[in-house]
């Protein structure tokens, strides 16, 4: 059987990961060296030990069929989503996050791997319910899956593992089959929630006097209210009237108007229920420059390192941002810059084709197999790899919002490593075994 | 399921995957460009960003010149007016400690040594930002450092670096002419920085030394240190040695500038010595004095306070920034216009009663402190007589004593190289209409005749005006620095030459009348006192009123205007110009400090006598 694997493997995705993870290794070496005191601190070293315990479930999920993992999806859902519900209310926390759970000399972060089992789990009802999920009810049960674990990460609270399942859900919906407008009208009801509130936070914050009198009024919160009811009730009577005089232009007026008017709902709410403290952090999290000396300072810095490398980089242990300190969660969230600076521009493009070719198989191989269960499950973990990679570079790099998400493959730790590892393992089986299904 | 529908739905499936691609495509896309705009076009922006994040340099003072009197040559040691003692700096980057208790601990153990207050300055350390150098301690002697650094390991995190303090040798006797140095406030630093003066270097604030700042203040070099983001040092390397500033050899005298400002004690006012036959200044006092090394002491400011505050404004450079009416050594000036419009002539007598009248509408007497009887010019300007200047200024007229008060530089600045001198003035007919909304009386011609009135002189003004009668009416720069030397005192890198700042064609007539009367007023006149002296003077006296009474019975100012030797060689003469505020009489306050500077020049051997193994100078 082993032979078999090492005939059909998936050679330019696992060779893709290995390599990244190899060059990941060098860079977390480079990063917990010190210069002064001549001595590592050893995070190299432990990443060895979960790569080479992620080869070991790499492998094992390339030996299981992919399908067992379709059969037993809900145990494996709610056995993980148990085991973060019991971290998150029982786990010392670690820098304000009860995510971990502690083992003395390791710690897993239980999280990482429900993204992987809801990635499972939606590929299995949507595989159940392909016929039926142009229907928005059909929606309900993908939402629930999604949203109960992203309620009790936000709890943890670790706001950039919660955030992205959403964008992984949406990926999922989309290609699963769903109506483009249902998702649309989630996306515009969530925006429209979300403005309203943050707009008027930043207005007090920033201390700016509008000039636009129609702009100041909405962020009166009666104002809003009132709008939002002319508009539910305007859909409601059209929604009415579409039963007796069956007209699609009646459908053109009572979708938008509830749409609008829940998201002004929702805003409403949102800016009732939500403390002043939460509502900043959001911003600073869409806007770092605003908490220069908090997260802003972090991107500056690693915007230093990253350009500062030029071309050709400034050498392995030589990069100044990196081993003098100005480089904060250098082997972890920040370790694109660690690359960029001691690479150089080449070192930035080796990591960046390595993990392109790793997320153009996943699409490949979801493309490939005629299973739809498989072909969903490879779309949700190449999303999952996908979203890591863009928020984790875009962060560094200044053109996206800040969260703590690892860099797949790269970034120090064993759990992302793990997850990210089974995942390409899953990848692998699904290659492997596509001309069977 | 029809197989239509399936086949539609891989469609739909496909499409929305190739869709999928396509974002992530372009989302690499956007991350690649971004990072080529981070690396390959804004990259030596960012390397410049990431060599200031880790360069952290410390400044290494450059020695600030010295400054020497006229006697220093080359490889002999002369008089230091200004040195530096060496000195250092204790401090520290709070950040470099592992915790606040060890930094109390290391603290704890220094304070006894270095003589800080423990508590006080922790909680000024804790006011500071931690990643900062904070200055621990200023002025360290040698012996501290050397004890903390034969003891570093007790000592973890604690630097010392050179900070060399000036030392003014003479402390009040020099402090008008040399200054002083100090911490750049914020205009001035605003107005220098363009220059390369960096906020925490100091600057000369007066005197010579704000004058040749440039010169004496060499450029500082630093350390160049390469730091981690706490501040710690990852190493270190001289970035730039310090450059030495320059030294300064002064055309002053040590021992006249003592003498004058010995002769000087008690009263307020100025002395000043110069060469007319080349403008440098042997002596320049003003009293009250003060201390300069009190004012660059680190508990300064209340000294600075009571000094500021004090009435008799001791930080006033008198000699060039405080006007006076010229008084008597103004009809000088009334003499010069007279003979050279050729209105009178030297032999040209008048009667003194005591007092002269003015007709007028309703007439009014000008007095003269007593009665003279008949003189002629020589005599008036010896008995320093009012009223024969009455007369002779009524028959000049205005225009002209105007026009040669003007001539001799009453009015114009000396261009020493002195920072904020002011200017005396000479005041006009239109001048007086324009500010007092009157014509120009005939007593107003009276008193400007005998320079009482709107006329004001400074003391280097007035010691200009006869630098020009002396030196036959060439009028040169007046200067302070003779010699600017490299910091190791071995090479001449400059040397002020004269500087002629006018050309007073006075006729020899004029001439001879002036130093004449003046000579007669040393022989047997208000300047009597010069007699003794073993060198032949001459010189006028003045007595200005002024409106203050703020001493009894006091209120005038007196002045002596003089120069020796009288008929001898110009090139050793030296002017020597006294003033003493609310001194009463000239004859009897300016005369005796005027004589005790001219002791001491002869003393010296400044001035040229028969036998030549008298050294000129």
């Amino acid at each position: 059987m082993l032979n078999d694997i090492f005939s059909r493997w998936d050679r330019p995705l696992v060779i893709a990961t290995f390599l990244a993870v190899v060059l990941g290794i060098l860079m977390i070496y480079s990063a917990g060296f010190d210069p002064v005191e001549q001595i590592n601190k050893g995070f190299y070293k432990k990443q060895i030990v979960w790569f080479i315990i992620g080869i070991v479930f790499m492998v094992v999920m390339s030996v299981i069929n992919y399908r067992h993992l379709g059969d037993y999806a809900l145990q494996i859902y709610g056995i993980i989503l148990f085991i973060v519900l019991l971290t998150t209310i029982f786990a010392r926390p670690i820098r304000g996050t009860s995510a971990w759970i502690n083992f003395g000399f390791f710690s897993i972060q239980p999280s990482e791997f429900m993204k992987l089992s809801v990635v499972i789990l939606l590929a299995k009802y949507l595989e159940l319910r392909e016929r039926d999920i142009r229907n928005f009810r059909e929606l309900i049960i993908p939402a629930l899956i999604v949203m109960v674990p992203v309620l009790i990460i936000l709890k943890q609270p670790d706001f950039g593992t919660a955030a992205i399942f959403i964008p992984v859900m949406f990926t999922m919906l989309f290609v699963g089959g769903a109506d483009i407008s249902h998702l649309v009208a989630t996306i515009l009801i969530a925006f429209i929630a979300l403005f309203f509130p943050m707009l008027y936070t930043y207005w007090e914050w920033a201390g700016y006097k509008g000039s636009s009198i129609i702009l100041q009024m909405f962020t009166h919160l009666d104002v809003l209210f009132t709008i939002s009811a002319i508009l539910l009730f305007i859909a409601i009577s059209t929604f009415v009237a579409h039963f007796f005089w069956n007209q699609k232009v009646l459908r053109k007026i009572y979708i938008p108007a509830t749409v609008i008017s829940l998201g002004l709902m929702l805003s409403v709410v949102i800016h009732k229920w939500f403390k002043e403290y939460q509502k900043k952090r959001i911003l600073v999290f869409l806007n770092p420059e605003l908490d220069p000396h908090g997260s802003g300072y972090n991107i500056i810095q690693a915007k230093i390192a990253i350009g500062s490398g030029g071309f050709f980089g400034k050498g392995f242990l030589k990069g100044t941002q990196t081993q003098l300190g100005f480089l904060p969660e250098k082997t972890s969230d920040f370790i694109f810059p660690v690359i960029s600076e001691e690479l150089g521009f080449l070192g930035a493009m080796v990591a960046i084709a390595l993990l392109g070719i790793i997320l153009y198989r996943g699409i490949q191989i979801a493309l490939s197999t005629r299973d739809k269960f498989a072909a969903l499950l490879a779309t949700g973990i190449t999303a999952i790899l996908f979203f890591h990679i863009l928020i984790n570079i875009g962060m560094t790099i200044g053109i996206m919002p800040v969260t703590g998400l690892p860099l797949c493959f790269f970034s120090y730790g064993g759990s992302n490593l793990f997850m990210s590892m089974i995942g390409i393992g899953i990848l692998n089986n699904i290659s492997m075994n596509r001309s069977y299904y | 399921m029809t197989t239509s529908l399936k086949t539609r739905m891989l469609e739909a499936f496909r499409r929305r995957m190739f869709f999928f691609l396509v974002c992530v495509a372009t989302a690499f896309a956007i991350l690649v460009l971004q990072i080529i705009n981070l690396q390959l076009i804004h990259g030596r922006e960012y390397k410049i960003k990431a060599a200031i994040n880790m360069e952290n340099n410390i400044p290494i003072p450059a020695a600030r010149g010295e400054i020497y009197d006229r006697d220093f040559k080359k490889g002999i040691s002369g008089t230091v007016l200004v040195s530096n003692r060496p000195s250092f700096n204790l401090t520290l980057v709070p950040k470099n400690f592992e915790s606040e208790a060890q930094m109390r601990d290391v603290l704890a153990r220094l304070a006894p040594i270095a003589e800080f207050d423990l508590e006080t300055t922790i909680a000024e350390i804790k006011k500071s930002n931690p990643w900062e150098r904070f200055v621990l301690k200023e002025d360290v002697a040698f012996d501290v450092v050397v004890k903390i650094a034969s003891h570093k390991k007790f000592f973890p995190n604690i630097r010392w670096e050179d900070a060399p303090v000036r030392i003014y040798n003479y402390s009040d006797i020099f402090a008008h002419v040399i200054g002083y140095i100090g911490s750049m406030t914020k205009e001035e630093y605003n107005s220098l920085k363009e220059q390369g003066y960096k906020y925490y270097q100091v600057v000369g604030k007066t005197g010579i030394e704000k004058n040749y700042d440039k010169i004496l203040r060499g450029e500082d070099g630093y350390i160049r240190r390469v730091v981690d983001v706490n501040n710690r040092t990852e190493g270190e390397e001289i970035g730039k040695y310090p450059i030495a500033g320059n030294n300064l050899v002064l055309t002053i005298d040590y021992e006249v500038q003592a003498a004058a400002y010995d002769a000087l004690a008690g009263s307020t006012g100025s002395v000043i010595a110069i060469k007319p036959a080349t403008g440098e200044i042997i002596a320049m006092v003003s009293r009250p004095g003060f201390d300069p090394n009190q004012i660059i002491s680190k508990e300064n400011s209340g000294i600075i306070r009571e000094l500021l505050n004090s009435p008799e404004k001791p930080f006033l450079n008198r000699s060039i920034q405080s006007r006076y009416p010229p008084a008597s050594t103004f009809k000088l000036v009334t003499a010069i216009a007279a003979l050279e419009t050729e209105k009178s002539y030297p032999d040209k007598t008048f009667y003194c009663p005591g007092k002269y009248t003015l007709k007028g509408y309703v007439d009014r007497d000008f007095y003269c402190f007593r009665a003279h009887g008949t003189l002629d010019l020589y005599r008036a300007i010896a008995e320093s007589c009012s009223v024969y200047f009455y007369n002779l200024g009524m028959i000049v007229g205005p225009t002209m004593i105007m026009k040669y008060a003007s001539y001799m530089g009453l009015d114009e600045p000396t261009k020493i190289d002195l920072p904020g001198e002011l200017t005396g003035f000479v005041p006009s007919q239109r001048w007086k209409l324009k500010t007092f909304g009157q014509p120009w009386f005939d007593g107003d011609t009276v008193n400007l005749s005998i320079g009482q009135g709107f006329t004001v002189v400074t003391p280097i003004g007035l010691a200009n005006m006869m630098c020009g009668i002396v030196n036959n009416g060439i009028v040169y720069k007046p200067y302070l620095v003779k010699e600017i030397y490299s910091p190791d005192n071995k090479t001449v890198l400059g040397k002020t030459e004269k500087e002629k700042l006018r050309e007073i064609p006075l006729s020899p007539v004029t001439l001879n009348t002036l130093k004449q009367g003046m000579r007669y007023s040393v022989q047997n006149g208000t300047s009597a006192l010069l007699g003794r002296l073993k060198v032949p003077a001459a010189g006028k006296t003045g007595t200005a009123q002024t409106k203050s009474n703020r001493k009894e019975n006091v209120s005038q100012h007196a002045w002596f205007l003089g120069y020796a030797p009288f008929g001898g060689d110009v090139d050793s003469a030296v002017v020597v110009c006294v003033l003493i505020e609310y001194g009463q009489w000239g004859s009897s306050a300016a005369v005796p400090v005027a004589e005790r500077v001219f002791s001491k020049l002869v003393e010296l051997g400044y001035f040229a006598t028969g036998d030549t193994t008298t050294q000129i100078k």
